[in-house]
């Protein structure tokens, strides 16, 4: 498989700490790609990077042979939902969505037709609410969120803690259309979660950060979340 | 908890509050502004009875400061209306906690009479007495008087919020304030002299010091049980959630690709609290223009009214234009990460104040009335505007980060937003360049000239359109990093 993703000697530091430093990570494309590790470990901070958020204090991060802190030109073939701050509070959903589509080149009626596929998912809380974003709840303004992220066709979604404050039935939803992306359409999914069991089953491969350094780096099986439980009783 | 745990909790939101954290160069500025506002004050509270006096000698100078109260009543409550909030988000966590409701509201209630609406008065108020005593009228009287003037101030404070949070009763004491003034303007009734005797009788009868000091009482408790009714995390404590509103924006979409965020940025400002207001700001400024043309000491200093032109049709793009980028701080971090390009991003802003700025254009034709000269003059500060200022603004606002609250109305004095060194050096050449621009073709040839001068500088501005984009994109790109960091943080 051709790599999408290159990490080179990466590192990001403030002050004297350092927060984040892998030497080597190759995602190759249509890979479903989890990324646990505790609170500080430098998951969202790896987004971040990857999203030309901040500014990484060594080494580099190649998307597609772009490199992300240097041209512009990996921004039409990503997307992401990272928190909150990814959403337009004045807007509704549809004006939300329609919006993400003139960005990245979707008509309304492409933009509709991908939404009817997730009817199921918005269980009827989302669309035609007359409401703004800002005022749904946490966990409809997250469906929101990550839908809007899969409009225009990306070749990268990147999700920060995507099953954080949905419903079950949401989460489980959520899991098919991730496994979808990557089995189906050979999108490449990076998503991070305090949730083993979730990423474990949703994701090809699974890499442990702790405090900023890559611990362990495995392709699920049987065994991934008996070996993950056992890593973080610790 | 006790009001000492309440006072020491204040203590610290005061104290950790952003304006303590800004540069020691904003401190010196905004104390310096505080001891302005504060000097003007006591200035007029002790001249006023002088000027009185000696405008209409024959009149009681005191009788006739009482029958302008109303004014000062009026002001003082329209004021308030736009510029002060009842704190309630704030107790949202004490909710949980083993406190008695009735400690928290009475906590909060009593806490707003120390706000800087609540001093301002004071300071004009104390100085007036301190004259009129000073005068030979009655001192015990003059307290009794200065004390009914006090729960006034008081009542207008607690009135205010009762306004803010109710409706009907704020279309009532609209209705009837335009009511009055309406009738006194006609002449049919004037109520100024009778409110006037009422204020008057504060001090001629005293005993009357019973009236506002029952209505402050009465307000008082009014507040107190709306806020008790609505104690509860779906009522008062909630910020408040407007009713969605759209309408058809698709007569935009022969902008092409501006029109995205055209019609995204009308969105975001008729949904949201802090650009409503800077809209209605901005509408203000259309009668600035009025303190100006209507005096004939500056008739004769046309670069005043030069100065005067560029705010009439400039308000919206000034203020509007210094916060870009902070408008769209709130997801600041989907625009860096999306596929939008800075100079597009950037050319809708232009267009939004141009438009702005062509509309504010038209409404000022009224001005026609003091001359063609004088519109003529409104007309290049406009091109000026769209021009020049236009790119001179967007450029200071590129050097700006500091987030922005959209809907939560800016409060006055405890909000420094937008507001460092920066922007006031950038402030320079929008006010000095058009004066400059206009003079120096005037002192050198004629007012015509001037003008002339003035329009033409816009319409080389705009020439150079594309080259001014692309220097501001420069400084978004430069700054991105430092920018998405500051918008950020929690405030």
């Amino acid at each position: 498989m051709e790599t999408i993703i290159h990490v080179q000697d990466l590192s990001k530091s403030y002050n004297a700490d350092k927060i984040l430093d892998i030497e080597s990570l190759d995602i190759p494309k249509g890979q479903s790609f989890g990324l646990v590790g505790n609170n500080g470990a430098g998951k969202t901070t790896f987004f971040s990077l990857l999203l030309d958020l901040i500014p990484p204090t060594t080494g580099q991060i190649e998307s597609k042979g772009i490199i992300v802190n240097q041209s512009e030109e990996w921004k039409p073939f990503t997307s992401s939902f990272i928190d909150e701050s990814f959403l337009i509070g004045y807007l509704t959903a549809e004006e939300y969505f329609y919006f993400i589509g003139d960005l990245r080149n979707t008509s309304k009626a492409e933009v509709d037709e991908l939404l009817s596929e997730f009817e199921d998912f918005f269980h009827g809380e989302i669309l035609n609410q007359k409401k703004y974003l800002r005022d749904l709840s946490k966990g409809n303004q997250k469906k929101a969120g990550i839908v809007a992220a899969l409009i225009g066709q990306p070749e990268i979604v990147i999700l920060d803690e995507p099953f954080a404050n949905l419903d079950p039935t949401t989460q489980i939803r959520l899991k098919r259309i991730i496994k979808d992306l990557s089995s189906q359409n050979h999108v490449t999914v990076l998503i991070s979660s305090h949730d083993l069991m979730h990423v474990t089953d949703v994701c090809e491969r699974i890499v442990v950060l702790d405090k900023g350094q890559v611990v362990k780096d495995m392709k699920t099986s049987e065994a991934t979340l008996k070996e993950l439980e056992l890593y973080f009783e610790r | 908890m006790n009001i000492k745990q309440f006072l020491s909790l204040e203590w610290k939101q005061f104290r950790r509050s952003s304006f303590f954290e800004k540069g020691l160069v904003i401190k010196i500025l905004m104390l310096l502004a505080a001891l302005y506002f504060a000097s003007i004050a006591i200035l007029a509270g002790v001249g006023v009875f002088f000027i009185f006096k000696k405008t209409l000698p024959e009149e009681d100078p005191f009788k006739m400061i009482n029958n302008f109260l109303i004014y000062w009543v009026i002001g003082d409550l329209a004021l308030r209306y736009f510029l002060q909030q009842l704190p309630v988000l704030n107790i949202k966590p004490m909710l949980i906690l083993p406190i008695k409701r009735n400690a928290v509201i009475r906590f909060l209630l009593l806490k707003t009479s120390f706000s800087f609406f609540n001093i301002l008065p004071l300071l004009f108020f104390i100085p007036l007495a301190i004259v009129i005593i000073v005068q030979g009228y009655s001192p015990f009287m003059v307290v009794l008087w200065f004390l009914s003037i006090l729960s006034i101030s008081f009542s207008i404070n607690f009135l205010n919020f009762i306004l803010n949070k109710n409706n009907p009763i704020f279309y009532g004491v609209i209705a009837f304030l335009a009511l009055i003034s309406g009738m006194q303007y006609f002449g049919i009734f004037d109520i100024s002299q009778y409110l006037g005797v009422v204020f008057y009788s504060f001090y001629s009868l005293g005993y009357t010091l019973i009236i506002p000091v029952f209505l402050v009482i009465l307000l008082f408790k009014a507040n107190y049980r709306m806020l008790k009714k609505n104690f509860y995390v779906d009522g008062a404590v909630q910020g408040k959630k407007e009713s969605f509103s759209n309408y058809n924006l698709e007569f935009l979409n022969k902008f092409g690709k501006l029109s995205i965020f055209l019609k995204n940025d009308i969105k975001m400002i008729t949904r949201n609290a802090r650009p409503k207001q800077v809209l209605l700001m901005s509408f203000f400024f259309l009668f600035y223009g009025l303190i100006f043309y209507t005096q004939d000491t500056y008739r004769d200093l046309p670069i005043v009214l030069a100065f005067a032109s560029i705010f009439v049709t400039g308000g919206f793009l000034i203020s509007f234009g210094q916060l870009v980028p902070s408008w769209d701080s709130e997801y600041y971090k989907l625009m860096m990460s999306q596929n939008i390009s800075y100079k597009k991003y950037l050319e809708s802003k232009w267009y939004l104040m141009a438009l702005a700025c062509a509309a504010s254009f038209v409404l000022s034709a009224p001005y026609i009335y003091f001359g063609w000269d004088i519109f003529a003059m409104i007309a290049a500060g406009a091109s000026f505007n769209i021009g020049l200022n236009s790119f001179i603004t967007l450029y200071g606002g590129a050097l700006n980060r500091v987030p922005i609250e959209l809907n939560q109305k800016a409060k006055a004095f405890s909000n420094t937003q937008g507001f460092n060194p920066t922007q006031l050096l950038m402030s320079l050449p929008k006010l000095l360049g058009p004066m400059l621009i206009f003079y120096i073709p005037y002192k050198l040839i004629n007012f015509n000239a001037g003008i002339i001068a003035l329009a033409l500088s816009g319409v080389l501005g705009l020439v150079f359109k594309s080259y001014f984009l692309n220097l501001i994109e420069k400084v978004y790109q430069k700054t991105k990093y430092k920018t998405i960091s500051a918008f950020s943080e929690k405030k």
